[in-house]
């Protein structure tokens, strides 16, 4: 019981981080929102059992890759994009409205299905037995899943390299900056200029 | 006894409601802002609530192959976010905007 009152304590606070998350004008505070939520999911896989899990959520999701979004955040000048408008004029109450229906079937549909476990037989009382939760984990990743896991080092090397080769300045590509660099400041006149 | 009373004490449907919610917040985010930031945030936000849902499934039908599966959804996010940051910062080198709107080179 107190499991359920915690679980529904953390998803409420995983909703409400979330749509603060895409409210905001501010994108460090979006951005903190999102952090935000993302340790909230933590508190849910640890609810859920998944100690493993609940720790690299908060180490790689909140702690890497959102700080890695934070860095490439600090290099712009965020304060002349709180003063544009932020939604789409046209798309945006259709968009709403779309996605409260799709949530609505989402819910219709899930109202009427009841879901049947398939027993893989890892009850918490097995795990324990076998060495521990982080054990099990790594006995399935290693053994089942290697493959993947090795697939995902390349995916990861092709993902670095790719950055590194879009942000890298070349010749050319610097010339083109110079030429639109200087009274380019508000972005509604540089794509007139170019239009 | 002692192990009924242990298993499985959240219904796996809390967490697939919770999942479709965080998911359709992610995907209005995509929907409705102009700013690229703020759509990446929303992929992010996408991809966990698919975690979730693993993760609460994996736990429901009692083996370690959704929990490993979240591994590589985690692996696959960050390489999203390597790759979209650097054309994010490039768009903005080459551009000084983030609106999405304004990116129409490629319009035919």
């Amino acid at each position: 019981m107190a499991l359920k009152v915690l679980f529904v304590f953390f998803a409420a606070l995983v909703v409400a981080g979330g749509l603060f998350a895409i409210t905001r004008r501010n994108m460090i505070h979006a951005l903190l929102a999102v952090v935000f939520t993302f340790i909230n999911i933590a508190a849910i896989y640890l609810l859920t059992q998944a100690y493993f899990l609940a720790v690299v959520q908060i180490v790689i999701y909140a702690g890497a890759i959102m700080v890695l979004f934070l860095f490439v955040l600090m290099f712009l000048n965020l304060r002349t994009f709180e003063q544009q408008r932020q939604t789409h004029t046209k798309q945006r109450w259709g968009a709403a409205i779309l996605a409260v229906a799709v949530l609505a079937e989402f819910i219709f549909v899930l109202a009427g299905i009841t879901f049947t476990s398939a027993k893989g037989g890892l009850t918490p009382e097995a795990i324990a037995a076998q060495g521990g939760q982080t054990r099990v984990f790594s006995d399935a990743l290693f053994n089942q899943m290697l493959l993947p896991f090795e697939i995902a080092s390349v995916v990861l090397l092709v993902a670095m390299i790719g950055a590194i080769i879009l942000v890298k300045k070349e010749k050319a590509a610097s010339l083109t900056l110079h030429e639109w660099g200087e009274g380019a400041d508000s972005p509604e006149s540089t794509v007139e200029e170019e239009v | 006894m002692h192990a009924a009373s242990t298993t499985m004490t959240i219904p796996v449907d809390w967490y697939v409601y919770l999942s479709a919610t965080l998911f359709i917040i992610g995907a209005a985010g995509v929907l409705i802002r102009r700013n690229l930031f703020i759509i990446l945030f929303s992929v992010e936000l996408m991809m966990n609530a698919v975690n979730i849902n693993l993760v609460g499934f994996s736990r429901f039908h009692e083996n370690m192959i959704g929990q490993n599966f979240v591994v590589f959804t985690m692996v696959v996010a960050a390489a999203e976010a390597a790759v979209g940051l650097a054309l994010a910062t490039a768009l903005y080198r080459n551009r000084r905007t983030l609106m999405v709107d304004l990116f129409t080179e490629m319009k035919g």
